[in-house]
């Protein structure tokens, strides 16, 4: 039974950081960076249920989604267009998002710090074998599949991967390296706010002034573990969220709490991600040109 | 691909000598072309080119004379300020390397414009077709065989390229350009990575090509090569075209005062005999491990003495630069032994191998041997900042006053042309970079300097003076290891001549034994008549 | 005649212009921080207008809380302290390369330290404080320096690992907050430290102490360690290219630990100063309150101040008076205090493009030299 729970939380927890780490897998191989993933997942949570409750569950996913996109497309301009500094520009949208949400959300429903979404307003789950799962569980594989097939099996999949190797060979062969790129931070902004709104308007079924709770540097890290490859972010996505899971069933839970500090069941997740990022993967090289603006001559 | 169906121009390997200059109508017009850098350099001043169809082309100067600008603006990599360009009389406009092979213009770069990662065949589709459709690999492939059938360039179409050797990526390269139905072939000093026999084969195919209707450019600045290929020739000096001719006919001296002006090519300078001593530098079975984990570098020895340059040839990638690294601390041994001055070398690292009498200037300049960002100020310690003698009372703290007349004592010395000790390297030229790197590790006063292409990149007033540095350094019988690429470098200034191919030396040539032919058949790791390896 | 060789009169003309250039180039480098804040107060401004504010009052107040009195000022300069130092922080690091932005979790661990040692060991004033502060930059630089190690030995990106150091050491405190420096008689507040570690208020009444002299000695500190030692030489070195550093003899493993050492000790003595350098409280809260935000506030502070220790004393000033100023925001226009750190994100947004401007430059010129071509007779293709 605790086991069983604990599986399905796992999947849950996985949505969030597969879906954001699968768009950032593009982006980076097409060499657009972006630490600012954590910020858009905020942003997108608090829109997202601006649209539940405005016109349902899949508006709140849809305006989520979309917030997302527009986020990426500033950070990709400025990212491509302007050469600017993407990790700063990143560092940016995370404090911006702080900013944001913390007064979107008095501006509002008037309450400081949190509001919990309607049932109503929420994705409907499906009901499974295991229990009670998220629609979005699904649409997780999907995205993986998706991006990976992009990658490894379409014309466009090599030229993301070109303009991420080395942008200027991408360039001499006719590719449209700044194009390339504004999809690849697009793309990665849209599935973060998907992401995000899943995080409102579904999992958690609330919005705070810091919802995504460093979700979005273990994204990062999800993507560091998978090697840029979609399927090995499912199985990091499994990982990470396992421990997340974990931490938020253990710590109400009163028998264990009472054996561990529940600040160190709390901890575990971030803990992991460390352990996991130094030990187990080692280094690997990301591509060559990603996270450095091009520019001919 | 080219037109082949209209009639070869002539029969193959013999074609009719086709020019503008010849009376042949122009295919391609550049008309005045000028080129203003955003920071206010003038590239080009009012450029034409006039190229008839089927031409071999070449467009001769010195580095930074221009050719590489005027070319990437014709390919759609660059824009220009000001000018025309027009193909077969009628304007184009050339705003992306899609526009210029939508219109038929190919460009083979000096530095390949290949996916490290990719192999050769997803390396010749890559920007083609649908987006969203699959790569259709197998048409490609058949396409390609079918090219590299007619044209006689082969290469592995499935292995990645950063495993293969530069000459067969530069075969790619063209292959890759080629099967974009090009008209107009540009190649940027296609040569410098090859043999002597790489080299003469490439002719031959790209003859063939000319002779298929392919016009075809050709950016150099070996007077050689222009004589053995082109029809016709346009020489540039600072931006500006000084003229064109008929190749028919020119001689390699009416070329070169063409190109270097009325100023005399520069004599490197005599040489003073020394007495054989203790060898400065003993290198016993080294092997040194490249970036991929492969022997780099296999069971070399040599040694250098006193008062000698010993130079390293080879077409580069052969592991000269392994073996450079690991000669000055920054890469491991993996096995053999090296010994300076009678002390094995053996684990130490460049601050150590410094107080021993090692002075280092490095291959890849802008990435090991300068910060770019830094003042000539800074750039001038570097390697020694830590020395006692920069130092003020106060622990710890450099004295700023004393660096500066350091540098200004190596500037003088060294004759870096700079606008003042504060300006950032990389606004200094390439030549006056180089000079003061050079400078820079001279001033250690070293018993043994590396030199790693120390004259890549320069104009032919740094070469010289850097050569004759070299040349002053080992006339006061300090030992002198120069690795170069460059075969007329290392003819000009080395005692001895080691030949580098796939990480082992071939042979050791004194002198009198120096043969340009038989040093470019060791170089294409062909010995004695027989294939190395 | 000018009796002076040729090429000394070249040269000297030549290093006029470049002092010119160089002078140009400070200037173009301040407007690009002054529009990036100018950007950063009109974005406020729109977002609470939007929000149904007066976003005039807002400023107004924000102007009054600031700099409205003396006590304004003293708390503008209260709240910069931490912030100079966790800008140190970034700054060091950004200077050497690395984007370390784990000040937040290093302060935290500083704090507890501060608490620890302030709270429990009985010494002279003067002693008191120099051994807390000592124990918070120690625990800081310990905190700090697994992130190194694991990016020097292991490759582990430091954006991911720091980040997960300030989670782990968020959640320590929260531990050590309510069951090991809790204090019996008040269950929002670890235990006070003693009196003879407490930096007094300066002027009474306001919140500044001689903390601020301790974070400006940190800065001239940092500004001395960059420009004017062989360390900071090879720190910078490291930042602009790392393969230079070891061509130059320095050990890349040395530079890294070192580097986030020092950075580690900037963001203990940070924790440290809200702990004994803070009145009333003189303790830590249990929602970390008062460490709250102050390590990513710093990341803006380096940013703005182009990761320049004098640069980082001002910026922090500036959003330090934007945090003291926002609580008169609040009475004033009912603006929440969050509403700055909008204005601090884009700033940093646009202060991460600065090809704007250049772009901006060119596209006015590009007008004006599109008219000059139409003006003449000849008129030639103008491309891009």
């Amino acid at each position: 039974m605790l086991v069983q729970s604990l599986i399905l939380a796992a999947i849950h927890a996985m949505v969030p950081l597969t879906v954001t780490a699968t768009g950032e897998i593009l982006s980076e191989r097409a060499g657009v960076v972006n630490i600012g993933l954590e910020g858009i997942l905020l942003i997108s949570a608090f829109t997202a249920v601006i649209g539940a409750e405005a016109g349902g569950p899949l508006a709140g996913l849809m305006v989520g989604l979309l917030t997302g996109a527009l986020l990426g497309l500033i950070h990709g301009i400025i990212a491509v267009y302007f050469r600017g500094d993407q990790t700063v520009s990143g560092v940016g949208l995370n404090i911006l998002a702080l900013g944001v949400v913390a007064i979107g959300i008095v501006d509002r429903w008037g309450a400081a710090g949190f509001h919990r979404v309607d049932r109503a307003f929420r994705v409907q789950p499906l009901s499974t074998p295991l229990g009670a799962m998220s629609p979005m569980v699904i649409v997780t594989i999907l995205l993986a599949a998706l991006t990976w097939y992009l990658l490894q099996h379409t014309n466009l999949g090599l030229k993301i991967q070109a303009c991420g190797e080395n942008p200027a060979a991408a360039d001499a062969a006719g590719v449209r390296v700044e194009r390339v790129r504004m999809f690849g931070a697009i793309y990665a902004g849209a599935l973060t706010g998907l992401a995000g709104a899943y995080l409102s308007v579904d999992w958690l079924a609330t919005i705070t002034e810091n919802l995504p709770a460093g979700r979005g540097f273990i994204a990062l890290a999800t993507v560091v573990f998978s090697r840029l490859n979609p399927w090995l972010a499912v199985v990091g996505g499994l990982i990470f969220g396992f421990f997340d899971a974990l931490g938020l069933i253990a710590s109400t839970s009163q028998e264990l709490t009472r054996i561990i500090p529940y600040q160190f069941i709390q901890m575990m997740p971030y803990v992991v991600t460390l352990l996991v990022v130094a030990g187990v993967i080692g280094r690997f090289r990301s591509p060559s040109a990603s996270g450095q603006a091009y520019r001919r001559e | 691909m080219p037109d082949r169906s209209a009639p070869p121009a002539g029969a193959a390997g013999q074609y009719k000598p086709v020019s503008v200059l010849a009376g042949a109508p122009p295919w391609l017009e550049m008309r005045g072309i000028t080129k203003v850098y955003p920071n206010g350099t003038r590239a080009l001043e009012n450029v034409d080119l006039r190229v008839a169809k089927g031409e071999i082309h070449g467009l001769l100067g010195e580095n930074g004379a221009g050719k590489s600008t005027l070319m990437k603006i014709l390919s759609g990599i660059l824009p220009f300020t000001s000018g025309r360009i027009l193909l077969g009389g009628r304007e184009v406009s050339l705003r992306s390397t899609h526009d210029a092979l939508a219109h038929g213009i190919g460009m083979v770069h000096q530095h390949f414009s290949l996916v490290p990662t990719f192999n050769a065949l997803d390396n010749i589709i890559l920007g083609r077709g649908a987006s969203l459709a699959s790569p259709d690999r197998a048409a490609a492939r058949k396409r390609i065989q079918r090219l590299m059938e007619e044209t006689g360039l082969h290469a592995p179409l499935d292995i990645p390229i950063e495993q293969l050797p530069v000459g067969t990526q530069q075969r790619i390269e063209i292959l890759k350009t080629l099967d974009r139905n090009v008209d107009l072939l540009i190649l940027d000093e296609p040569t410098a990575v090859l043999t002597p026999q790489e080299t003469d084969q490439l002719f031959e195919v790209l003859n063939g090509l000319a002779a298929r209707g392919t016009t075809i450019i050709l950016i150099t600045h070996k007077l050689r090569e222009v004589l053995a290929l082109t029809n016709a020739v346009t020489v540039l000096r600072s931006g500006r075209v000084v003229g064109s001719r008929l190749t028919e006919g020119a001689t390699a001296q009416d070329l070169a005062r063409m190109m270097v002006g009325t100023e005399r090519l520069p004599e490197v300078k005599e040489r003073r005999q020394h007495e054989k001593t203790e060898p400065v530098l003993r290198v016993a079975g080294l092997t040194v491990k490249g970036d991929g984990g492969q022997d780099a570098v296999k069971n070399v020895s040599f040694e250098i003495n006193a008062g000698e340059i010993f130079a390293i040839a080879g077409v580069t990638g052969n592991g000269q630069s392994e073996l450079i690294e690991a000669l000055s601390g920054l890469r491991p041994i993996a096995n053999g032994r090296a010994y300076l001055l009678g002390h094995s070398i053996n684990g130490k690292g460049p601050r150590e191998l410094y107080r021993m009498g090692l002075a280092h200037v490095p291959e890849d300049r802008h990435r090991l041997g300068m910060v770019a960002q830094f003042s000539v100020l800074e750039n001038s310690i570097l390697g020694v900042h830590h020395e006692p003698r920069f130092r003020r009372g106060l622990p710890g703290t450099l004295h700023w006053g004393k660096v500066r007349r350091y540098a200004r004592d190596l500037v003088h010395r060294f004759q870096v042309v700079t606008p003042s000790l504060a300006t950032p390297m990389r606004s200094l030229s390439g030549g006056n970079q180089q000079k003061l790197v050079v400078g820079r590790e001279l001033a250690k006063s070293p018993s043994l300097i590396i030199a790693g292409q120390p004259t890549r990149g320069l104009d032919v007033g740094a070469t010289a003076a850097i050569r004759d540095l070299l040349v002053d350094i080992r006339n006061e019988g300090k030992a002198v290891l120069l690795v170069s690429a460059d075969l007329d470098e290392v003819l000009a200034l080395a005692d001895r001549v080691a030949v580098m191919y796939e990480g082992e030396i071939l042979a050791i040539l004194e002198r009198h034994e120096f043969d340009r032919e038989r040093i470019g058949l060791l170089m294409g790791g062909v010995h004695d008549g027989s294939a190395a390896g | 005649m000018d009796p002076r060789p040729v090429e000394q009169r070249e040269l000297e003309a030549l290093s006029r212009r470049e002092r010119q250039r160089q002078l140009r180039g400070t200037f173009a480098g301040l407007a690009e921080i002054v529009v990036a804040l100018v950007i950063g107060l009109f974005v406020g401004a729109l977002v609470m207008d939007g929000a149904g504010y007066d976003w005039k009052l807002a400023y107004e107040g924000l102007l009054i809380g600031a700099f409205g009195d003396q006590w304004a000022i003293a708390d503008t300069l209260a709240s910069a302290t931490p912030l100079i130092l966790t800008g140190l922080v970034f700054g060091l690091s950004a200077r050497a390369g690395y984007f370390n932005i784990g000040a937040q979790g290093q302060m935290i661990v500083g704090a507890l330290a501060a608490v620890a040692v302030g709270a429990h060991v009985s010494a002279p004033p003067v002693m008191a404080v120099t051994l807390t502060f000592l124990a918070a930059a120690l625990a800081g630089a310990l905190w700090a320096l697994p992130a190194a190690l694991l990016k020097a030995t292991r490759g582990v990106h430091e954006v991911i690992s720091t980040i997960m150091f300030n989670w782990i050491a968020h959640y320590t405190a929260l531990y050590m907050v309510f069951n090991v420096l809790n204090d019996p008689r008040s269950a929002e507040r670890t235990v006070r430290v003693l009196p003879e570690a407490r930096l007094g208020a300066i002027i009474p009444g306001a919140d500044m102490t001689a903390a601020i002299f301790v974070a400006v000695g940190v800065a001239l500190f940092m500004y001395w360690l960059l420009w004017h030692s062989p360390w900071g030489y090879e720190m910078r070195i490291a930042g602009l290219n790392p393969s230079a550093l070891r061509y130059a003899g320095a050990s890349p493993l040395w530079s890294v630990n070192l580097t986030f050492i020092l950075a580690g000790i900037a963001a203990g003595i940070a924790g440290a100063t809200q702990i004994i350098g803070r009145p009333p409280t003189y303790a830590l809260y249990g929602d970390l309150s008062n460490v709250r935000n102050l390590g990513f506030d710093g990341i803006a502070v380096a940013l703005i101040g182009r990761n320049h220790p004098l640069g980082i004393i001002l910026a922090a000033i500036f959003i330090g008076a934007m945090g003291a100023g926002s609580r008169m925001m609040q009475i004033m226009a009912g603006v929440p205090l969050d509403m700055v750190r909008i204005v601090h994100g884009t700033v940093i947004i646009a202060l991460a493009a600065p090809e704007v401007w250049s772009l901006l430059g060119k596209f006015l010129s590009r007008g004006r030299a599109r008219r000059e071509a139409a003006s003449t007779a000849h008129s030639k293709t103008v491309q891009r």
